[in-house]
């Protein structure tokens, strides 16, 4: 019996985790898909929707109030980045994208330490602080709330992207960019748009993880890591295989650190990483 | 070759101006430094610029010297054998880890060797033998024998040696069947296949020579230091720092890693020592500044842009040149 309830709950703990993990990966997933570029300063975004929402707490506006705000503001920030940063990157070589978000990264990392410092700041008095029991099972609150905003930001994206005339002109995008343009498709437009959703994915991501989470100047790393990790296990540009990929790994990171040892607990995420793309090179869910 | 050669041994007549001339020991740590990340960003280039696989994972073979270092000395061996050991196993390990990742394309190929980096941090974090998480502090013992110097002139002088051999062996790959082989892939793997060329063979090569180089820079930097322990040889900060020298230069160039190392040591942590120390920050904000600029400025990096304005000024197609400068 009491196996079976250790089981349940690490079972629930890995799903939760897993949610955080799709929360932050889906914005990194469709900006792949769009223009074939791997932001890797998504988790720098992370980090200042994180401290903007932490800026909004300290004015009254708790995570979940500041959200939206965090979330239209990031939207603009990515549309900026792109505009200013990102289209001169996309006319280079295809390593320019990878080290000029690197670049990204370093800039963010540095002017974060140098304005906040690297002392770890927490949300005052967040709500949700609380713990939920049942059936002889302990969550807490906040990472059931973040949960379910993963659920629903998965479900929003999916439906733009599926369901919109914006999100069908994306895809289009995504299978031909030089097609999409004859279509009478403005390619620079729809991936502005689209950097600026992933950047407001990642926004909604940063507030709801100020719940429970402190944030520093590389308070991203982590969870950007391991998005890259969900993106290319479910397959770059799938937003259904993020979901998939970021269960996967947070199922496997929770069973691990429990039965192998806390420092190991990110061994059989990454092992489970080079069997997937040593039999599926495109992923579990990706188009070749 | 010959210009390449000339500019080499300006540099190493330099170098040994500074280790015998110059007494600010800030200076040489930066002397050395520059030489150590011109090595590693070199050793980067032989598998992700002129193969053309992007590998975020590089510092493990460094980190494969670093440790055969400490292991040799705390055991009470000779610190010369960590180079030909250091080197036997980041050559083995580049060959088991390559011969499936290699075949990998682009992002996936970078994310798996994170992944194997990864692995490799978090067993050598766990091994009593390997030191875990606090690793080695060297004992002090110093002459040639011990491979350890009171005063950082002999360590410049063999960094400088280490640069140079490897500038020389990469002028060679740049000649060699190899490395035509290795461009010829990363231009169009299809129709290097096409030919009959063997990717997985002639890139694993390529990605063995590559983890030799970066073991005999881990080896010196533990002798260096005397001090080894994942955080500062095997973790993926180094290896970013690593690729970032690699790319900033100009990605398949022969001077490109030099000259990267050269901004990184010089302007980020030169400058931010000025400006007071690196716990500030400052040299991040300085080096991400560079590397976005040179990123959407110049995306062929430093070396590679001198070499196309090069080519486009003579107006001839040289094919080397073609193969290392722009082709994707």
């Amino acid at each position: 019996m009491e196996a079976l309830t250790t089981f349940a709950q690490l079972l629930v703990g890995g799903v939760l985790t897993g949610l955080v993990f799709a929360l932050v990966a889906v914005g990194l997933t469709l900006v792949y898909g769009v223009m074939d570029v791997v932001n890797f300063a998504h988790g720098e975004f992370l980090m200042l929707a994180m401290y903007a929402t932490l800026g909004l707490a300290l004015l009254g506006l708790g995570p979940l109030l500041g959200l939206p705000l965090v979330v239209i503001a990031m939207f603009l920030f990515g549309i900026v980045v792109y505009r200013v940063f990102v289209r001169r990157l996309l006319s280079g070589p295809p390593e320019a994208t990878v080290f000029g978000t690197f670049g990204l990264l370093v800039l963010m990392q540095g002017l974060a330490q140098a304005i906040f410092s690297s002392d770890f700041l927490s949300a005052p008095n967040p709500p949700f602080s609380g713990t939920l029991r049942f059936a002889g099972l302990a969550v807490s609150q906040a990472s059931v709330v973040e949960g379910c905003g993963a659920l629903i930001l998965t479900a929003l994206l999916f439906a733009f992207v599926e369901y919109t005339e914006t999100g069908r002109a994306m895809r289009a995008v995504a299978e031909d960019r030089i097609a999409a343009t004859l279509m009478g498709i403005d390619v620079q437009r729809i991936n502005g748009l689209a950097f600026g959703i992933g950047a407001a994915c990642v926004g909604a991501a940063g507030a709801l993880l100020m719940l429970s989470y402190p944030v520093y100047p590389t308070a991203g790393v982590p969870f950007a890591l391991t998005a890259f990790v969900v993106v290319a296990l479910g397959g770059f540009g799938s937003i259904s295989g993020a979901l998939v990929g970021a269960l996967l790994v947070g199922l496997l990171e929770v069973f691990g650190g429990f039965y192998l040892s806390p420092e190991l607990k990110l061994v059989p995420v990454y092992l489970a990483y080079l069997i997937v793309v040593l039999l599926r090179p495109q992923g579990l869910l990706g188009r070749r | 070759m010959k210009p390449h050669l000339i500019a080499l041994g300006a540099i190493v007549a330099a170098g040994l101006a500074a280790a015998f001339g110059v007494r600010d020991a800030v200076a040489l740590d930066l002397v050395f430094t520059l030489l150590l990340y011109a090595v590693l960003g070199q050793s980067w280039n032989w598998i992700s610029g002129y193969a053309g696989n992007i590998s975020f994972g590089h510092a493990i073979f460094f980190g494969c010297g670093a440790y055969a270092s400490a292991l040799m000395v705390t055991h009470g061996l000779s610190p010369w054998l960590a180079i030909p050991a250091g080197a036997l196993a980041a050559a083995a390990l580049a060959i088991v880890t390559g011969f499936p990742t290699l075949a990998l394309r682009g992002h996936y190929f970078s994310i798996a060797t994170i992944a194997v980096a990864a692995i490799v941090d978090a067993l050598v974090r766990t091994q009593p033998a390997l030191g875990r998480a606090t690793g080695f502090e060297l004992p002090i013992a110093t002459g040639w024998a011990a491979l350890q110097f009171a005063d950082k002139g002999p360590y410049i002088v063999l960094a400088l040696a280490l640069f140079a051999a490897v500038q020389v062996a990469t002028i060679a790959l740049e000649r060699s069947r190899l490395g035509y082989y290795l461009r010829a892939l990363r231009a169009n793997h299809a129709a290097a296949a096409a030919v009959g060329i063997d990717e997985r063979s002639w890139k694993l090569l390529a990605f063995a020579w590559s983890a030799v180089i970066a073991s005999c820079a881990g080896v010196l930097y533990a002798q260096y230091t005397l001090f080894v322990d994942p955080p500062s040889t095997i973790a993926l900060g180094i290896s970013i720092d690593i690729a970032l020298v690699g790319v900033v230069g100009g990605i398949g160039t022969l001077w490109g890693p030099a000259v990267g190392a050269l901004v990184y040591v010089v302007l980020a942590k030169g400058v931010a020592l000025e400006l007071g120390g690196s716990g500030k920050g400052y040299d991040l904000v300085i080096y991400g500044a560079i590397i976005c600029v040179i990123a959407a400025l110049r995306p062929h990096g430093i070396v590679g842009s001198i070499v196309d304005g090069l080519r486009r000024r003579r107006g001839a197609l040289d094919l080397g040149a073609a193969a290392t400068g722009g082709a994707a």
